[in-house]
């Protein structure tokens, strides 16, 4: 196959020098960050509020002190999953989890995500820590612009997406990335956002300023598509995965050979009190 | 192919007259989701003090649950979904967002509206009708249907999977492209498309399905030859039929119902396990509603038992009033989620069986179950729909004339 060899650049949208000015994030970009801050601080399903997230597998128990998940002042219910339908059952009676929408339950917050027969369950608090998103000065430099090389071999692979939860993710391509004099090839996934028909075109991706100012195990960035065939990564709106935010979720395993050599100081920063880096030795996926 | 989606049709239909800084008339409203423009309508009205709204894909509306307007500020409220639309009213114009929780941030898409109506455009008779198509995924294919007519405002049509319909669509035509959409508060879909034919070769449809903010979806299609496209929907058999269907929840105003009451007893009863904030049930519920009217007189009974979301019986209960409202429901409508004390262990003794929401459970005059069916073909998908529909009446019919329990 040729194309496995070819390298299929994707450009800058703008020199680098242009970078060196400072800017502001462009006005779309910018919504979007004061739309996920708000989220964050407001959300019922904000990771910052995240308690515990579990597999539902043969079903989990809540509340008491002994239960899967022990939650103050919350009576035994009990999470199961009943054909496509993911259930709470409780002394009060039963009810959906929907997939996506948080369900109250006392002083806490439950959803339902994950493909059937491997639905998971994420619990969150009505306490959140203050911290929310801080991010790099916006770099116009770091926008590219570019077509995207078929995959070397078409899968499907089980993947952790951003939340933690365990994804089927299609391998989608590659991009090349010229950053710092060097070609960063990037592998792309399409992983389904949970609502039906919906899914993102992501990386995960590392680079030098994990550890340094960035989430050690790295980060996310969605490739957007554009009405002529072509794609745009924009590092500015890389993303941390929610292990950052708390150690209530699992953290995605690094995507074998996703790194960029250089120093990507663009998108979201770490402020700490999320899960460490998934332990040395992991076998990248 | 992509550039498709970058088809500009031709806008018409001025500004109306309205009365400055109020909300109130039609409004031609679009999301803007990536590489194209999802087109819906908005119909105000000024009830007593109040604002009321419709969401409109051509000629079907739903209404909202709430549109309140301070100063410049206008928002629409979609409770069923937890969905909000918010807007700046400046002039004639409105821009802002839908916005709905997401599992890994908000859900977003910017919105805009201007006064008027879109412009309804039929499409051209090459178009109409039955299309297999095929889905191209980034791995792998899959099948849908996609029906296209004519209805009174404009192109309209749907998209049916293996496992359901994507509900009405509307939208128009421009000579051999088309964009038709369906947005209903939780679902945001808009398929573009246009005919690729002549010179002697099968007509070809080709265009890309977008869903949500940025999921695109290329596809082609041809014209439905009459063999089956779709898998066979496997209808959902298991239950338990050696005793009648036990269910115990309390009604609307909180009294306890039971199968043993009077009302169902000796009667075919349909029960319709349903949700307010599942799209599809709200798809299901004027057909119910219509069964319910034919066949009453002859010994029909429908329950519908609500699984409802926020655990607070009293919210429950104003979401499944609402919905009763909505769709003028005479049938008795119980929040089945909640466990009345007198009822210890109420829960579905076929719960165990049931995989969706709808779902639809006939059962005979004893009591005792006969079929069972999940999920529901909405009545955008024309062929499909009616065909269900004549099998729930045939099921009625059947049932109706069993000797009595």
């Amino acid at each position: 196959m040729i194309l496995r060899h070819s390298i299929a650049a994707i450009v800058p949208l703008v020199t680098l020098a242009g970078s060196l000015a400072p800017q502001s994030p462009p006005a779309d970009l910018a919504r979007e960050r004061s739309d996920y801050a708000q989220w964050l601080a407001t959300a019922p399903n904000s990771p910052l509020a995240a308690v515990a997230q579990q597999p539902i597998g043969p079903g989990i128990r809540l509340g008491p002190a002994d239960a899967d998940v022990p939650l103050a002042g919350v009576a035994e219910h009990r999470v199961a999953e009943r054909g496509g339908a993911v259930m709470l059952e409780g002394p009060d009676g039963a009810r959906p989890l929907p997939v996506g929408r948080p369900v109250a339950l006392g002083e806490f917050f439950l959803t339902s995500a994950g493909p059937p027969d491997r639905r998971v369950v994420t619990i969150f608090g009505r306490k959140r820590d203050a911290k929310g998103a801080e991010y790099y000065r916006y770099n116009r430099g770091l926008v590219f612009t570019g077509p995207m090389a078929p995959p070397e071999r078409p899968a499907k692979v089980r993947v952790l997406a951003l939340d933690g939860v365990e994804t089927e993710a299609l391998e989608a391509g590659t991009v090349s990335v010229p950053i710092s004099g060097k070609i960063a090839r990037l592998r792309v996934r399409r992983i389904p956002t949970g609502v039906e028909d919906e899914s993102e075109l992501e990386i995960y991706f590392r680079d030098a300023t994990n550890g340094e100012g960035t989430y050690p195990a790295g980060r996310f960035v969605p490739l957007l598509p554009l009405p002529d065939g072509r794609y745009r990564l924009d590092f500015n709106r890389a993303r941390n995965p929610f292990c950052a935010y708390s150690s209530a979720f699992p953290c995605p395993a690094p995507w074998r050979g996703n790194t960029v050599e250089a120093k990507v100081e663009a998108g979201e920063r770490y402020l700490g009190g999320g899960l460490r880096a998934p332990p040395a030795g992991l076998n990248p996926r | 192919m992509r550039a498709l989606a970058l088809m500009v049709l031709a806008l018409a239909g001025g500004a109306v007259s309205a009365v400055r800084g109020s909300p109130e008339g039609p409004w031609r409203a679009a999301l803007d989701v990536a590489g194209g423009e999802l087109r819906f309508g908005l119909r105000l009205e000024r009830q007593g003090s109040r604002l009321a709204g419709q969401l409109c894909n051509g000629d079907k509306c739903a209404p909202f649950s709430s549109v309140v307007q301070r100063d410049d500020s206008v928002v629409f409220e979609l409770s069923d979904y937890a969905a909000t639309i918010t807007a700046r009213l400046k002039g004639d114009s409105l821009s802002g967002a839908y916005r709905n929780v997401g599992n890994r941030g908000p859900r977003v898409i910017p919105f805009r509206a201007a006064r008027g109506t879109w412009p309804s455009a039929p499409g051209p008779e090459r178009l109409l009708g039955r299309w297999d198509a095929t889905w191209i995924g980034d791995f792998g294919t899959s099948p849908r249907v996609i029906e296209l007519r004519n209805g009174t405002a404009g192109l309209e049509g749907t998209i049916i999977s293996n496992t359901g319909d994507y509900g009405h669509f509307a939208g128009t035509a421009n000579g051999d492209s088309f964009a038709i959409a369906h947005f209903d508060g939780s679902y945001v879909y808009l398929l573009t498309g246009v005919l690729d034919g002549g010179g002697g070769a099968p007509d070809t449809l080709r265009g890309i399905f977008h869903a949500g903010l940025r999921t695109q979806t290329p596809w082609m299609a041809v014209r439905s030859t009459g063999r089956p496209h779709l898998k066979a929907v496997t209808e959902n058999t298991r239950a338990d039929t050696t005793g009648p269907f036990r269910f115990a929840f309390p009604d609307l105003e909180g009294r306890l119902v039971t199968e043993r009451d009077a009302r169902f007893r000796g009667k075919v009863v349909v029960v319709d396990v349903f949700g307010t904030w599942c799209p599809t049930c709200h798809d299901a519920a004027p057909e119910l509603v219509r069964l319910h009217r034919k066949y009453h007189d002859r010994g029909l009974e429908i329950v519908g038992l609500a699984y409802e979301v926020s655990g607070d019986t009293a919210v429950d209960r104003r979401q499944v009033r609402r919905y009763r409202e909505k769709f003028d429901i005479p049938f008795t409508l119980l929040l089945a989620g909640i466990n009345d004390t007198e009822a210890a262990a109420a829960t579905l003794p076929q719960l165990q069986g049931f995989t969706s929401f709808p779902t639809t459970i006939f059962l005979g005059r004893d009591g005792k179950v006969r079929r069972i069916h999940a999920g529901f073909y909405g009545p955008a998908t024309g062929a499909q729909h009616a065909k269900q529909v004549r099998a729930w009446e045939a099921e009625v019919e059947r049932l109706l004339t069993e000797p009595g329990a």
